[in-house]
């Protein structure tokens, strides 16, 4: 079925070429599930764009291949006094696309625009009042209390030329109908767009003013959408396209067993957790409990997590590529809790004997949501899980269906429990307990769907948020973590892995956020 | 005719509006656009603005009138995704899918008619029955298994032809071609293949059943009787006579060549409008969907109605009587 002779004299031939040859740099195709929806840095908060973005774009401060924040446009930052804010040096004789300067014009203009109504990006500044410009290079972020991590969390956000946004009615992102930064960029990174066919193939050519070393060998760079995961996979292997993420974690192996690809697999920043519904009266789905939530009781909880064998799914369903979870931030991130770093022992006895002390011996039926098109492998994963979960007497029955519907069923509180994957944009502990283990309101606790509330999680937040020292933070941290853990508020299962495959001449890093970064792309 | 062909045009606004009426009907199942247009950060009162702001707040009934309303000034509107106007979204689109079902179609013809009358004048042969055992299979497997079956063939296995997208396109005006180059060749013709193969057995098994029946018809017992060559009796009297269904049922499938072009457009990465359908429905592009439906219904009236005037071209007892 599969060519095996071609590849291996084409690649004998190019190495006999290249020992001859100086290194060509080369047009380089690559292909990613989900095409961009907009050009424009602040109209969609979305991963894809976001990622193709930072090729093109840059902030004030960018991730290094190991997610620190590292100087992009500002040379330098530091905090101001009494924790009033940030001040930015920007970098001077940096030049847009079109060649215009960047000063400190530009940044303000940016901030306006990135807070505006119709900017999605707005709220990387819910905690600053204003943005001062102090000199040409020089502007301040004024906060209303103390935010340590303020220069990494607003890494993605990128800078405009203001000049450009003018005399092109791109003024504010694009609502309705689109308008000129929709489809055009003028940023100051390594690469420029040369063309923009939406849904279709976008290509960029390197920025040769740009202010940084290149790192790359890239001559053009061409991206094509490809959603069918086998043509993408066919793509690959026939060598029309050189680099493709993700590919399914079933086709890592094949590629990887073939003679000219290479397959780089690593763990993604987003944990998989079962959520509960909290604050529901009675369970919905459940064909003889009602009027009662069994998952009100916390030995329920803890049940339910210690039933679930997370060795035998990362091993079966995700072929080990995964890793187990014990908060909902993987290891080694910003503000893990090394102290809470154990997830409950796979026990079945265990959980029969909670389930028996809470009264539920004989076990019970529950409904759980899961999407099917949204994490790797979601529904088998939820399969498991439910297969585990009747070992110990409780029957889940599942309900798999698209993302596209998934977060208005559970916003309308269909379910009694979910499957749920968290990457924290900010890549810090933080991020989480603001978005899922914060009580829910208008602003905080928006994805917690099952309306968990701990008093003293919500009472940690906002010191968590503005302690500068770190020792102090880690402690709210650890306490927060220790928290959930203790109340089983999520069962979290394991961090996702990340499976790129490419042409094995190419050289790529993959950044933790799943970012794909043009600018460290080498073809051999 | 005139009179007639007015009429049928009148008609197929209704089915325009009802095809309009049912999709936007099934919308309210297919998710929330909202969550599809903003980042996992956006707060709830920023969702609700913008719901507002789209109308999506709107009753049904609003919501279909304006809807109705705009399409008949020609306004097609705005995609939430993208944020493109729509008619130029869906008309760059086009010429990918149509050049693809008219390939598609043109293979089926070219490859079925000859198919179908040799497997009807040699039902016994050996060529016959594996020709028909093949289309049995043409039939049975689905689409997107006969793509990425000649995806592997051809593109990776063998290396010959593009497995993804739409190459060497040259454009005329706002037309986007892939007739016009040996690239644009070698990307359609795979998946035109695999578009046209259903038809092609549609299309031979037709001719086939049609020639057969012919041959035993009077007029041309008598001509065998009367001593016309066999050739003759072949092409000029029996040939015709099966066409009348033929075109009939072919004219029909063009509607479903374009409309279900979608799977194959899938499995190609092909540009076309069912590719754009298709991420509509992945991101919950109301708008999108809506008028890519309203344009394919508006496709199968137009269809019909060519169809049904190319019979009374065809068919001369149909012109005498007023049956419409």
């Amino acid at each position: 079925m599969f060519r095996t002779t071609f590849p291996v004299a084409a690649l004998a031939l190019s190495t006999t070429l290249l020992s001859s040859l100086p290194v060509a740099a080369e047009t380089f195709r690559w292909a990613g599930t989900t095409d961009p929806q907009t050009m424009d840095p602040h109209a969609v908060n979305a991963a894809p764009v976001l990622s193709f973005l930072n090729n093109v774009y840059e902030g004030l401060v960018r991730r290094d291949p190991e997610m620190g924040v590292e100087p992009s446009l500002a040379t330098s930052w530091e905090a101001l006094p009494d924790g009033a804010g940030w001040r930015f040096t920007l970098r001077e004789g940096v030049t847009f696309h079109d060649g215009s300067e960047f000063n400190a014009d530009d940044v303000i203009f940016s901030y306006e625009r990135a807070v505006s109504e119709a900017s999605d990006v707005r709220s990387w500044f819910a905690s600053v009042t204003e943005v001062v410009r102090v000199d040409d290079f020089t502007v301040d972020f004024v906060t209303t209390a103390p935010n340590p991590l303020f220069p990494g969390s607003i890494a993605n956000f990128m800078i405009l030329d203001s000049g450009w946004a003018a005399e092109n009615g791109a003024d504010l992102p694009a609502r309705d109908a689109e308008n000129h930064a929709t489809r055009n960029a003028n940023g100051t990174g390594p690469f420029m767009l040369a063309a923009r066919n939406p849904g279709i193939e976008t290509r960029l050519v390197p920025n040769e003013n740009w202010w940084d070393t290149a790192g790359h060998n890239v001559t053009e760079a061409i991206f094509t959408p490809i959603g069918n995961p086998a043509t993408g996979l066919a793509a690959l292997l026939s060598g029309e396209i050189d680099f493709i993420s993700p590919i399914p974690l079933q086709d890592a192996e094949q590629v990887e067993e073939r003679d000219g690809f290479e397959v780089l697999a690593g763990l993604e920043t987003r944990v998989i957790m079962l959520g509960f519904g909290h604050d529901h009266d009675s369970l919905l789905y459940s064909e003889e409990t009602t009027g009662a939530n069994p998952f009100h009781d916390p030995r329920v909880r803890r049940a339910v997590a210690q039933a679930i064998d997370v060795e035998t799914i990362d091993r079966v369903i995700m072929r080990g590529a995964a890793e187990p979870a014990s908060q909902l931030v993987p290891a080694g991130l910003s503000g893990y809790s090394d102290d809470h770093a154990d997830r409950p022992d796979y026990d079945p006895d265990a959980a029969r004997a909670l389930l028996d002390e809470a009264g539920y011996g004989d076990g019970f039926s529950f409904g759980l949501m899961c999407p099917n098109d949204r994490y790797i492998n979601d529904e088998a994963v939820c399969r498991a899980v439910a297969s585990m979960l009747a070992r110990i007497g409780v029957e889940a029955n599942v309900n798999a269906m698209p993302v596209r519907g998934y977060w208005d069923e559970l916003r309308a509180d269909n379910f009694d429990m979910y499957l749920l994957g968290w990457s924290p944009g900010t890549f810090d502990a933080e991020h989480p307990i603001r978005f899922l283990a914060h009580t829910p309101t208008e602003r905080l606790g928006t994805w917690n769907f099952g309306g968990y509330s701990n008093q003293r999680i919500d009472a940690l937040l906002a010191p968590i948020q503005s302690e500068v020292d770190p020792a102090a933070r880690q402690a709210m941290l650890d306490e927060v973590a220790g928290i959930l853990q203790e109340d089983v508020a999520y069962v979290p299962l394991y961090t996702q892995p990340l499976i790129w495959a490419m042409q094995e001449n190419v050289d790529v890093v993959q950044r933790p956020d799943d970012f794909f970064m043009l600018r460290w792309v080498t073809v051999n | 005719m005139v009179a007639f062909a007015v009429k049928r045009l009148i008609q197929s606004v209704f089915v325009m509006l009802a095809v309009a009426f049912l999709a936007f009907s099934l919308f309210a199942f297919v998710g929330d656009p909202i969550a599809q247009m903003t980042g996992v950060e956006t707060s709830l009162e920023d969702q609700d603005r913008l719901r507002e702001d789209l109308g999506l707040n709107d009753p049904f009934v609003v919501q279909f009138t304006r809807f109705t309303g705009d399409m008949l000034r020609g306004e097609f509107g705005y995609s939430f995704r993208t944020r493109e106007p729509i008619g130029a979204m869906i008309l760059s689109r086009l010429p990918a899918t149509l050049e693809l079902g008219t390939v598609a179609l043109l293979i089926s013809l070219i490859v079925g008619i000859p198919a179908g009358i040799y497997t009807a004048l040699r039902p016994r042969g050996v060529i016959s029955q594996s020709l028909l055992i093949g289309t049995l299979i043409g039939v049975s497997i689905p689409t997107f298994v006969i793509g990425i079956l000649l995806i592997f063939l051809f593109g990776v296995q063998l290396g010959w032809l593009p497995t993804y997208g739409r190459g060497g396109t040259v454009e005329i005006g706002w037309w986007r071609s892939s007739l016009f180059t040996a690239q644009g060749w070698r990307s359609l013709i795979l998946p035109a293949i695999t578009l046209g193969l259903f038809q092609l057995t549609l299309t031979m098994r037709l001719v086939r059943a049609q020639m057969m029946e012919v041959m035993r018809t009077d007029h041309i017992r008598f001509a065998i009787a009367r001593g016309v060559p066999w050739r003759s009796i072949r092409y000029r009297h029996a040939l015709p006579n099966t066409m009348i269904p033929v075109i009939t049922i072919i004219g029909l499938q063009f509607g479903g060549v374009i409309a279900f072009s979608i799977v194959t457009e899938s499995v190609f990465q092909w540009p076309g409008m069912g590719l754009l359908f298709l991420e509509s429905i992945r991101f919950v592009d109301i708008p999108v969907m809506s008028v890519y439906l309203v344009v394919i219904a508006f496709f199968f009236v137009v269809i019909n109605l060519a169809v049904d005037l190319l019979y009374v071209a065809i068919d001369p007892r149909l012109r005498v009587k007023e049956s419409f």
